[in-house]
């Protein structure tokens, strides 16, 4: 039942979604885009019905849900798998659209909308003609399902139990949030390449409010992808037992890509403002902030690579190139048609001046997105040339990415107060000389106490001198100038990034691990401090078997635990346990080696929690900035 | 001028800094850190912490004892898994670094040029 209704309004959608496109008349234009929000909301909280009714005849339920799934994993189930999360996916695509229009009702074109809703057409049509989540099963695999119709009102059989999602997925409550985030974040990047496409087209070029609309509809991607990517390094670090949180995996990167072009264009739009220059780079940055979302799907979906991440499932793949392809099409010829305009783009005659160095910022920030896409597909590369599998792994981006990621860091200080004309350096040094040197003997302090590299005692001086000076500017000026919030939020920001590097460079540099062989009620020493084992626990849940093994310092008792999922071939999980102090964590995960010896991998690790109030100020230094969307 | 000199001191003892309290990374961490473990979805040896890793740290730290050459290490390795155990190819394979930097310096030239003011 659930399955043909499902497949039945997934049609209706995609059909008021091509009257959209052919559609003349504004007034009807809001009602679909209208109707259109109200299917897909019906449609997601449909396939939520079937997922707690536990209907299995939708094969998508039966595959990735079961009956013994907890609620919430249950309700996360819809976006656990390919053909659900597309369809999340297009409800966040319809919210956009609604909202879109009902932000620059007054002065979109008809053309914004139509390429919206071709946009939408394309990502509705793939659950239409090629993989539905509401596909009904009509062949039972040993558990779940293993041939699908999406037709509707078919005979369609039903799986007794359900097979459940992913382990990896059903471990921790933030797995509820981290991927939507990122889905609201790329899906959010379609706004700005309809507004700079559609303004260009039917404006010709005649002004710069193409840019504007951009900026501002990139405001809610950017905060959505930087909480989005927080989130998924701290499920990865604090949940999943991995030490890391961040590999350079694959999927990785291809959030960081739109990330690091996304915050390229939000500086670079701002010189377009003031100096109107840049046109034509920003235009293909915004052009490059959509495209690279959905090569990120492409490289997830498609299953050309091998990742933590990666689902892959039969033809998304083709379809993601073709999407691709057509919408590289449109964005180049809306852009040759503005030749002209793009040509009015100024040259930069400062480039010592707030100009040059948002060039400079856009040059580092674009230069890393592409080694960083660069490094992604050189395994790809690799097999089809010479047949030859190569990982890239950290130290790629360690020796190339690091350094521009520095240099950026560097720039940031220059931001603070930038002249028009070229800044006079001999008169910066001067004027900043006491907190300068203020700065550098912090830094010797710092680093008197650590093991020291060139890279650590560069990013500590540099990250130091960012947050006295951004410190200062805040005690000095922030009650006496005019409030701006697009300087001040940037500030916020940028010292996040600082606080950020900090603890990320402490975190690279400082870090070690051991492993303890011991059994049950022994203590063991590390770091200057002793930790208790007791006995380990066994707890049997309805989808899973959790092992906990209690481990005590002086002061608190934490688990570190395995959990053992059932109906699921993949390996267990362990998940850690943290002790932690400002400057390290104390971080153990578990090995059971028999019923009373255990093997422990106790590392210690730095800076995280630094790293973590970083994110946290960078992230939410944009919230005023939405604010502006009510004008 | 006081100040300036002041400046000039700090750089210097920072600059020194690496020299006096060196990092000791030790070889075993080198190595960990640079082989794949296979069965655990992209992370390293010295990360997971499943069976498997652990077993080829074993044989890691083994080999490291028994003061066996980088070569011979890389050999055994890549031997057995092939090359993609390898997570620093960059030693071995220059050309993974200089085909990005090329590209970046092709990109930034452009650029540049592109906004370059004639005078």
């Amino acid at each position: 039942m659930i399955s043909s209704i499902g497949i039945v309004f997934s049609w209706i959608s995609f059909s008021l979604l091509v009257i959209l496109f052919f559609n003349k008349k504004k007034y009807y234009t809001e009602i679909l885009v209208r109707i259109n929000l109200f299917i897909q909301i019906f449609l997601f909280c449909l396939l939520e019905v079937g997922l707690f009714l536990n209907d299995f005849s939708v094969s998508y339920i039966a595959n990735y849900s079961a009956k013994s799934t907890p609620p919430l994993y249950k309700f996360a189930s819809l976006w656990g798998s390919l053909d659900g999360s597309i369809l999340l996916w297009n409800l966040c695509l319809s919210l956009f659209m609604y909202l879109y229009l009902k932000l620059y009702k007054n002065t979109s074109s008809d053309l914004d909308i139509k390429i919206f809703s071709l946009i939408m057409i394309f990502f509705v049509g793939y659950t239409v003609f090629s993989s539905s989540p509401f596909a009904g099963c009509i062949e039972l695999a040993a558990i779940g399902c293993s041939n699908s119709t999406i037709l509707p009102f078919q005979e369609l059989v039903t799986s007794s139990i359900g097979r459940g999602p992913n382990p990896l997925l059903q471990n921790h409550p933030l797995m509820a949030i981290h991927p939507p985030m990122l889905y609201v974040g790329y899906v959010g990047m379609t706004m700005p390449f309809v507004a700079a496409t559609g303004r260009l087209y039917s404006k010709q070029g005649r002004s710069n409010d193409w840019v504007e609309v951009a900026e501002k509809t990139t405001y809610i991607p950017w905060l959505f992808l930087t909480i989005g990517i927080t989130l998924g390094a701290a499920w990865s670090y604090e949940v999943l037992g991995w030490g890391g949180y961040w590999a350079w995996d694959p999927v990785e990167n291809v959030s960081f890509i739109p990330w690091l072009l996304a915050t390229a264009f939000l500086h670079s739009a701002k010189i377009q403002k003031s100096q109107n220059t840049l046109l034509n780079w920003n235009y293909i940055l915004v052009g490059l902030m959509f495209l690279s979302t959905i090569f990120g799907t492409f490289i997830t979906r498609s299953g050309v690579l091998i990742s933590v991440h990666a689902f892959s499932n039969g033809n998304i793949g083709t379809y993601l190139l073709f999407g691709m392809l057509l919408f590289s099409l449109i964005f180049i010829v809306i852009g040759s048609k503005n030749i002209d305009y793009f040509s009015k783009s100024k040259k930069i005659d400062n480039w010592f001046g707030k100009s040059g160095f948002f060039v400079y910022n856009n040059i580092f920030l674009f230069s890393a997105a592409l080694v960083v896409f660069i490094g992604t597909i050189f395994p790809l590369i690799y097999e089809t040339l010479y047949d030859r599998q190569i990982t890239i792994g950290r130290s790629y981006y360690d020796v190339i990415v690091g350094p521009l990621l520095l240099i950026l860091l560097g720039l940031m200080i220059f931001s603070i107060k930038l002249p028009i004309k070229n800044l006079n350096f001999k008169k910066w040094t001067d004027e900043n000389n006491n907190l300068i040197n203020s700065s550098l003997i912090l830094s010797v302090f710092i680093l008197l106490y650590l093991n020291n590299s060139y890279v650590l005692v560069v990013t500590v001086a540099i990250s130091v001198l960012l947050i006295v000076l951004t410190f200062k500017n805040f005690y000095k000026n922030f009650r006496g100038q005019k409030t701006n919030i697009s300087y001040w939020t940037g500030q916020i920001a940028h010292l996040g990034i600082a606080i950020f590097s900090l603890g990320i460079i402490l975190n690279v540099s400082q870090s070690y691990s051991t492993e303890k062989e011991i059994n049950s009620f022994e203590e063991f020493s590390f770091n200057n401090q002793t930790y208790f084992v007791y006995d380990s626990i066994e707890e049997s849940l309805p989808e899973k078997n959790v092992i906990k093994l209690p481990i005590s310092n002086q002061s608190t008792t934490k688990f570190t635990s395995l959990n053992i999922f059932k109906n699921s071939s993949q390996q267990a999980i362990s998940s850690p346990a943290v002790f932690r102090t400002f400057l390290n964590d104390i971080y153990i995960t578990v090995k059971f080696i028999d019923e009373n010896s255990y093997k422990l991998i106790v590392r210690n690790n730095y800076g995280i929690f630094i790293m973590w109030i970083g994110l946290f100020i960078s992230s939410i230094s944009f919230l005023p900035r939405l604010k502006k969307y009510e004008k | 001028m006081k100040n300036k000199f002041l400046t000039f001191v700090l750089l210097i003892s920072l600059t020194a800094l690496p020299s006096i309290f060196p990092d000791n990374e030790s070889r075993y961490e080198q190595w960990s850190k640079s082989l794949l473990c296979p069965v655990c979805q992209g992370e390293t040896v010295f990360d997971s912490p499943s069976e498997y890793a652990d077993d080829m740290g074993a044989i890691l730290l083994e080999q490291i004892n028994n003061g066996l050459t980088d070569d011979e290490i890389y050999n055994f390795w890549v031997s057995r898994y092939g090359e993609r155990i390898i997570t620093n190819p960059i030693n071995r394979n220059l050309e993974i670094l200089l085909i990005p930097l090329l590209i970046i310096s092709v990109f930034i030239f452009m650029f540049v040029r592109k906004l370059y003011a004639k005078k």
